[in-house]
């Protein structure tokens, strides 16, 4: 047996002992993402391609892409979601202008998923202790992970780049767009890398995560339509302000890579300074005595700290969309936007049309709070609580109802909060809150059925099986989808009637559409039906 | 030459709370060391500390020499290590979650006797992860952990779960690991399976080392309880006898080790008929270092 002092000089003279172990954990990754990866590379590469074919057979003339333009630019709400178009004679960056933003946010959550389920996820689980016991170095978990977010952002980057090039794109401007997806990816893989170290929980992980891509959202949004300064801070503002399609900024590629390797390394070194399990962030300690007795207050409990931070979201970003909203008139302020300004109504109704449109927008954004409900009571029954439950109360029909309750009654809650964070925005800037009240969460109630139907598509999901919960999400992302690509696909009528979002009429500007709102609780009030039928029948677990 | 573990007033601390308080825990090679305590006090995270997965707040932790924090990855080719509550990957079968455990200490399964062991612990490796009961994954850790040749086992309450067949099966691998001169370090709070297979043992409780030694030393520092018929009477001052009772001549008390001779004087002068002496069990161990 070596000496102590032998044995010390032969573990450092190994290369990268803290390294240790990252190319097999890379091959167990890769075996492990073999199709969530390319799947979600897959899916989003097909978004481009579609875009980018679609539009340029869409508009023949160089007149009709401008005014395509220009109805977008002159839509605050559409540039809340989209950003602007700098260069309204440019067909490529019409066809990627929803790529640019509102996609950049879906390339970003490839980085963070590939990362956070390699690194936090398999510390909360126990794996990553029977693994850290072989010869796996401290930061080879991270890096493994980094690593394979690395790869998956330059194949998607590259992938983009020839989908653009073959639909006739211009050649920079493709090179451009597509390495500023590869950034985007490093970006979100950077994030929930340090995400991973702050948090104990797999959940507080991607919580975390996912408010910072949030905030970046919002600040994004607040330069695209007002101070564009503001853009610069995000690093979703940076896809429109590399002007990809014009006099492209290259250097904007680097602030996505600087970005990335400050996050990289900030990981790293939190990383020493944490133990295995652990997160930077302690757990605060928990009452001695519980109250809940029932199987709702169970689900409303284990619910109650997300729902509350989306009570939060959804007032402050009502409230901050609503104070934009009387200050749209800038964005009209050339004598074409004057004459558009004019033909849509006049500014009174423009500004109910803005409000309208982001209420559509949100209404979808807050659909996610139902799935995400959903996908942690699926949880609930993979990781064994669910029979400890059904044993206690003895009825499934309570575990499904309590389910359905917080999921629903939590949209409508988020859809009346929403609504009066935009009354109290706009209020406060043209005053009368209170009429404000009165239109605007009347408007915000009407697009809760929809999302119902969201909901119950995901309890649909979860009560066929706990285990792919990943269905609900799929719905939500294809039924967004269908609304915003079905139209340029040119998709027959009824497939894009599948998306609930489409039987909603632009309330305020539109009276309410009793009958499609009937039809709306119908359909879901069916779809629960059905789930429950499937979940009183199925094994449990 | 330093033992294989060298554990010195070990303190680890969460926030306010300190897990482990000035712990100390030796285990010299070719030993199998029995780690006792209740729940919390300290085995797992004294493991964790170790393995070098957890940062110390003081006090000296060396395993085969080397600090594990400096050195985890040198620590871990010489042991193997089973967690006390498993947890592998869903998607993945049991045959390539030990293969992988194997392929990442630089194994080639094939070259292991892993099949053997698969046979002796009854497992079925094609069924994926997600449906594997707790001692079925408990079954997966233990197969990875003997198909290696290793200097040091390291194993958490490593048969929670296992029936007792599959128990019996455990104890036939480590005894052969023992025969080829492995260490092993087995933490556990079932007393008999300790009693049973360990040399020696140390009992921590709150983070500090109550007890430590061969049971045989241990059993020296306590009492043995005496039961005897007499026809006669026995003296009120009998020095080192406690709770001392006489029903009808029926005796029973407990004596120290220096008392016995004393005791056993008297009885026979009391004209003793039958006498049984039983060294505390382990158990009694146990309770005891939790009582002081």
């Amino acid at each position: 047996m070596p000496t102590a002092t032998e044995a010390r000089a032969e573990a450092r003279t190994e290369a990268g002992t803290d390294a240790a172990g990252t190319t097999g954990l890379l091959r167990l990754n890769l075996r492990r993402d073999r199709i969530l990866l390319p799947v979600w590379i897959w899916l989003l590469t097909a978004m481009v391609a579609a875009s980018a074919f679609a539009t340029t057979g869409l508009y023949t003339d160089a007149a009709e892409r401008v005014a395509a333009s220009r109805v977008i630019n002159t839509s605050p709400a559409l540039v809340a979601l989209y950003g602007p178009i700098l260069n309204e004679h440019s067909a490529a960056e019409l066809a990627m202008s929803k790529m640019t933003v509102m996609y950049a946010l879906f390339v970003m959550g490839l980085g963070l998923v590939v990362v956070r389920r390699h690194t936090r996820v398999e510390e909360e689980s126990g794996r990553a202790e029977l693994m850290g016991a072989t010869l796996v170095g401290r930061s080879a978990p991270l890096r493994a992970a980094l690593l394979e977010a690395a790869a998956a952002a330059v194949v998607l980057g590259v992938l983009c780049m020839v989908v653009d090039v073959a639909a006739g794109l211009e050649v920079a401007g493709s090179v451009a767009f597509g390495l500023s997806w590869t950034g985007a990816a490093l970006v979100g893989a950077g994030t929930g890398a340090v995400c991973a170290q702050l948090a104990a929980s797999a959940r507080t992980c991607g919580g975390l995560a996912l408010a910072t891509f949030a905030v970046w959202d919002v600040i994004r949004a607040a330069g695209d339509i007002g101070p564009d300064a503001l853009g610069w801070l995000s690093p979703l503002g940076w896809g429109t302000r590399l002007d990809a399609w014009g006099d492209t900024r290259w250097w904007v590629l680097g602030l996505y890579a600087a970005l990335a390797a400050v996050l990289v390394v900030a990981a790293h070194v939190l990383r020493g300074r944490r133990d295995l399990g652990n997160g930077l962030l302690a757990e605060g300690a928990g009452p001695a005595d519980g109250q809940i007795g029932s199987t709702l207050a169970l689900v409303w409990r284990l619910n109650r700290l997300s729902t509350a931070w989306w009570l939060v979201a959804s007032l402050v970003s009502g409230a901050l969309f609503g104070s934009v909203a009387p200050h749209i008139g800038s964005l009209f302020d050339s004598p074409a936007g004057k004459a558009a300004l004019e033909a849509l109504g006049g500014k009174g109704r423009v500004e109910d049309a803005m409000l309208a449109a982001l209420l559509a927008v949100m209404a979808a954004i807050l659909s996610a709070y139902a799935v995400q409900v959903t996908v942690s009571g699926a949880r609930e029954e993979t990781d064994g609580r669910t029979p400890e439950v059904l044993a206690a109360t003895g009825s499934r029909a309570q575990v499904f109802g309590a389910q359905v309750l917080v999921a629903g009654a939590g949209l409508a809650a988020l859809a009346v909060a929403y609504g009066a964070g935009s009354a109290i925005g706009y209020g406060s800037q043209v005053g009368g809150v209170g009429d404000a009240l009165g239109r605007l969460v009347p408007a915000a109630l009407a697009h809760v059925p929809a999302m119902w139907v969201v909901a119950a598509v995901a309890v649909l999901a979860w009560a066929w099986s706990p285990h792919q919960p990943w269905i609900g999400w799929a719905a939500l992302v294809a039924f967004v989808t269908l609304g915003e690509v079905g139209p340029l696909l040119e998709l027959p009528d009824w497939v894009i009637g599948l998306s609930p979002f489409q039987h909603v009429v632009a309330v305020p500007v539109q009276p309410v559409d009793v009958s499609s709102e009937v039809g709306l609780v119908v359909a879901a009030t069916l779809l629960l039906a059905v789930a429950f039928g499937r979940y009183r029948a199925r094994d449990i677990g | 030459m330093s033992n294989p573990i060298e554990v010195h007033g070990l303190v680890k601390t969460f926030g306010r709370a300190r897990a482990l308080d000035g712990l100390d825990l030796e285990v010299a090679a070719g030993e199998v060391h029995g780690f006792l305590g209740p729940n919390g006090a300290g085995k797992s995270t004294t493991i964790r500390a170790l393995l070098g997965l957890m940062r110390t707040d003081g006090g000296t932790v060396s395993v085969h020499g080397l600090d594990p924090w400096a050195d985890a990855v040198a620590i871990h080719r010489r042991l193997a290590y089973v967690p006390g509550d498993v947890a592998i990957w869903p998607n993945l079968s049991g045959g390539e979650a030990i293969d992988t455990l194997l392929r990442m200490r630089g194994l080639d399964p094939k070259a292991t006797d892993r099949d053997a062991l698969l046979e002796r612990f009854d497992l079925d490796p094609t069924k994926k992860g997600r449906t594997y009961s707790k001692g079925n994954r408990q079954k997966v850790a233990l197969v990875a952990a003997f198909a290696t040749q290793v200097e040091l086992l390291v194993l958490d309450e490593p048969t929670s779960g296992l029936d007792p067949l599959m128990e019996r099966v455990f104890n036939e691998c480590l005894a052969e690991h023992k025969a080829q001169g492995t260490t092993v370090l087995l933490s556990s709070h079932i007393l008999s399976e300790v009693e049973r297979l360990a040399d020696r043992v140390t009992i921590i409780r709150q983070g500090r080392t109550v007890e430590n030694g061969t049971l045989a030393e241990l059993r020296h520092l306590r009492r043995n309880h005496v039961r005897a018929q007499i026809t006669g009477a026995l003296p009120a001052d009998l020095t080192g006898v406690h709770d001392l009772q006489v029903t009808d001549g029926a005796v029973t008390c407990a004596v120290d080790p220096d008392g016995l001779p004393g005791l056993l004087r008297a009885l026979d002068a009391a004209g003793v008929e039958s006498l049984t002496c039983t060294p505390p069990s382990l158990e009694e161990l146990f309770l005891d270092a939790y009582r002081n």
